[in-house]
């Protein structure tokens, strides 16, 4: 055996629990979810009946999915708005902030993150409730007449939203402050000392610095953020009212586990994966070119 | 020498007497119901502790499911095909057909032989909720009607009389805007939780018909229901007396004192109760429709067994006679509001006659009964879709975007053709 073949196959050896435990549990599901969406099956009956392309027909035409992907196309920009960009100045700001106040501060933002995501959605029910709600009584005192924020189909996509952000908007928070002490004091040091100005010095040192965190930030985000919807679609609204509220991890679900028609839930689930597939290529596409990674 | 006889005597006995065997190795039964701790939890404990106590050989693991029917129907179904369903499971009217045709069980009729005590004194009209297309599939357990629960407190700050709430809609209709003129409150709160029981009690009480009797078309397209729908519509839009809210929106905000009736099931007749903050709740019949006579949906589930050992079937069906024997039935009646199967218990100084003496809300369900019609399950293998369709309706009609008679009419269509031929 050369030493170049025993190294190849001690790399394969260490790679292949990984390996094996990503193919069961990742890999298996995809091509068994994929078959599955050929066929007409309802989870408990004996067999499975073919149908050829009749689930994804059937998805193309029908209403709910349309809006669940408007939806998730809300969902995605207010998340790339809110989960991405306000946590980066809060970074920012709070690294500002000296001595104990720092951790306080820290522990503050960070605690929706701790929280479970259904004790946390209870207890926006009460906050969202239209009459008495903390919500709107507090729209009332500048003068706004609140939504019905649950029942009503213009605002219930953006209940959703705004839960999901509160919720996931910490952990992105301590990406950024760790990504911002990584970044050499030096080289800020050497940049005031040639006389640059806070903002030359937040828009050339800051952010080119951090663009491997933003990219991380943005992907995770991305990808985890129609799945984060689903806690709070389930608990606060179903989806409605009249799929108002609905998003595509939600739907898969609705027509999984609420009508059993797992093809057809496959179909969609297959069309899901295939769409972020090609949106996450595309983002590590463009990002790739203009980060640089290293010292 | 006589010592050490006694001795030998008493290892022998020790020895040859049967083990223990109830208390050595008991059986373990999972029973999933929808009884939250506001409807009906803490009776469902204590049915436990009681049974648990008359029968050492037998522990009863209860497991409550959250979304009432149709959640329960979902992890239903993912245990079964995960092979690991529940021993015994509350089935509601409106899934039966659907439990029934789709879903492996045990068929009940068997009992009926070895265990014919257990099935009198329960009427033929209520067994044949849980008899469909010739079989034995379920025993009815917990029967409701919908009442409508007010708050005498806001009917008194409208100037009007508290004794005499409305009983038709066109009643409703006139306190209601008087309510709101007056207190500045939502008179009336229909429930919307993810299933249309209170939309078939409307459809039902205008005269319409949820499903037709061929079971070949769905109602919800019929002049009645448009009607009903439309008035509930204009309730929430135009006059805006009634409140559009989600359903634990709704029943908090009726328990808090911000709307004056609130219609929902006499099974929440203890928690209403209990909860109502600052008043004392009273209960009369749904309102009618002009002179057309009271009809209601019958709300409620069935016990169905899932299991597929012996040894759990035996002790789930012990369970079910017990939750069904007149002290269960009892305490499950106490504290829930759901009407007794066996009705001569409501009678019955033993049993249940003190609590109907002094649960007057109770009087509103005993009144309904009779007019009571059944919660039309969707049949076929796409029945809970249509199920979901009719929700969605509602919600659009609440909405008021468009009035009601488009939207059901294109919601009827699209629930006919997933209706078996």
């Amino acid at each position: 055996m050369t030493r170049r073949r025993r190294e190849w196959l001690t790399a394969y050896l260490y790679l292949a629990p990984g390996l094996a435990l990503t193919a069961v549990f990742v890999y298996w599901p995809l091509v068994a979810s994929t078959t599955l969406s050929f066929y007409d099956w309802n989870l408990v009956s004996p067999t499975w009946s073919a149908v050829g392309w009749q689930n994804y027909r059937e998805l193309i035409g029908n209403r709910a999915f349309w809006l669940a992907l408007v939806n998730t196309g809300k969902a995605a920009v207010a998340f790339t708005a809110l989960t991405v960009m306000v946590p980066l100045f809060l970074a920012v700001a709070v690294l500002r902030v000296s001595g104990r106040w720092r951790d306080v501060y820290r522990a503050l933002l960070f605690s929706p993150t701790v929280i479970s995501m259904a004790i946390a959605c209870a207890v926006w029910l009460w906050m969202f409730h239209p009459l008495y709600g903390v919500i709107n009584s507090l729209l009332r005192v500048v003068g706004i007449q609140g939504p019905a924020w649950l029942s009503s189909g213009d605002s219930a996509i953006w209940a959703i939203i705004i839960v999901t952000v509160w919720k996931t908007f910490g952990f992105n928070f301590v990406l950024y402050v760790a990504g911002l002490l990584a970044i050499p004091a030096e080289m800020y040091e050497a940049a005031r000392v040639d006389g640059a100005s806070e903002r030359q010095l937040f828009r050339y040192i800051t952010i080119p610095l951090l663009a491997p965190t933003t990219l991380f930030v943005l992907l995770t985000t991305f990808i985890l953020s129609p799945q984060n919807l689903f806690v709070p679609t389930q608990i606060l609204t179903q989806g409605g009212p009249n799929e108002a509220s609905n998003n595509l991890g939600y739907l898969v679900y609705q027509l999984g586990f609420e009508y059993f028609r797992v093809g057809y839930a496959s179909a969609a689930a297959t069309l899901i994966f295939l769409l972020f597939l090609g949106l996450t290529a595309l983002q590590f596409y463009l990002a790739e070119s203009r980060i640089h990674y290293g010292r | 020498m006589t010592i050490w006889l006694v001795l030998l005597a008493l290892l022998t006995a020790v020895s040859v007497a049967p083990p223990a065997t109830e208390a050595a190795d008991p059986v373990t039964i999972e029973y999933w119901h929808i009884n939250s701790p506001t409807f009906g939890g803490p009776a469902v404990k204590e049915l436990v502790q009681v049974f648990e106590a008359k029968h050492p050989g037998i522990k009863i693991a209860e497991k409550f499911q959250p979304g009432v029917y149709t959640g329960l129907m979902q992890q239903l179904q993912v245990s079964l095909a995960a092979k690991r369903p529940p021993a015994v499971a509350q089935i509601g009217y409106n899934l039966t057909a659907y439990a029934a045709g789709q879903f492996p069980h045990v068929l009940l009729d068997k009992y009926r032989q070895s265990d014919p005590a257990f099935f009198k004194g329960i009427p033929d009209n209520i067994m044949a909720l849980g008899n469909l297309s010739g079989g034995l599939h379920g025993i009815p357990f917990g029967v409701s009607t919908p009442v409508m629960y007010y708050n005498p407190d806001l009917f008194q700050a409208a100037g009007l009389n508290p004794d005499q709430p409305p009983q038709t809609w066109a009643e409703l209709l006139k306190m209601g805007q008087t309510i709101k003129d007056k207190t500045g409150k939502f008179a009336v709160y229909l429930q919307q939780p993810n299933d249309e029981w209170i939309d078939q009690t409307l459809i039902w009480g205008n005269g319409g018909r949820p499903l037709s009797e061929d079971g070949k078309r769905v109602g919800w397209d019929s002049p009645q229901a448009i009607e009903a729908m439309q008035m509930w519509q204009d309730m929430v839009t135009k006059t805006k007396i009634a409140a559009n809210l989600t359903w634990e929106e709704g029943l908090q905000a009726f328990l808090s004192g911000h709307i004056a009736m609130c219609l929902t099931t006499i099974g929440r007749q203890d928690h209403m109760r209990k909860n109502a903050s600052g008043f004392h709740v009273r209960a009369v019949p749904v309102p009618r429709f002009g002179s057309k006579p009271l009809a209601t949906a019958t709300g409620g589930n069935v016990l169905m067994i899932f299991a597929t050992d012996p040894t759990q079937e035996k002790a789930a069906w012990e369970w079910i006679k017990f939750l069904l024997s007149p002290e269960g039935a009892t305490i499950w009646t106490r504290g829930t509001g759901y009407l007794p199967p066996r009705a001569e218990l409501a009678t019955d100084p033993k049993y249940l006659k003190p609590f109907f003496d002094e649960a007057p809300m109770m009087r509103a369900a005993l009144q309904t009964f009779p007019y009571a019609k059944p919660w039309v399950s969707f049949p076929g293998a796409r029945g809970l879709e249509i199920t979901k369709i009719l929700i969605k309706a509602r919600e659009e009609v609440l909405e008021g975007k468009r009035p009601a008679e488009p939207i059901l009419k294109e919601a009827s269509q699209q629930a006919n053709a997933l209706l078996p031929r």
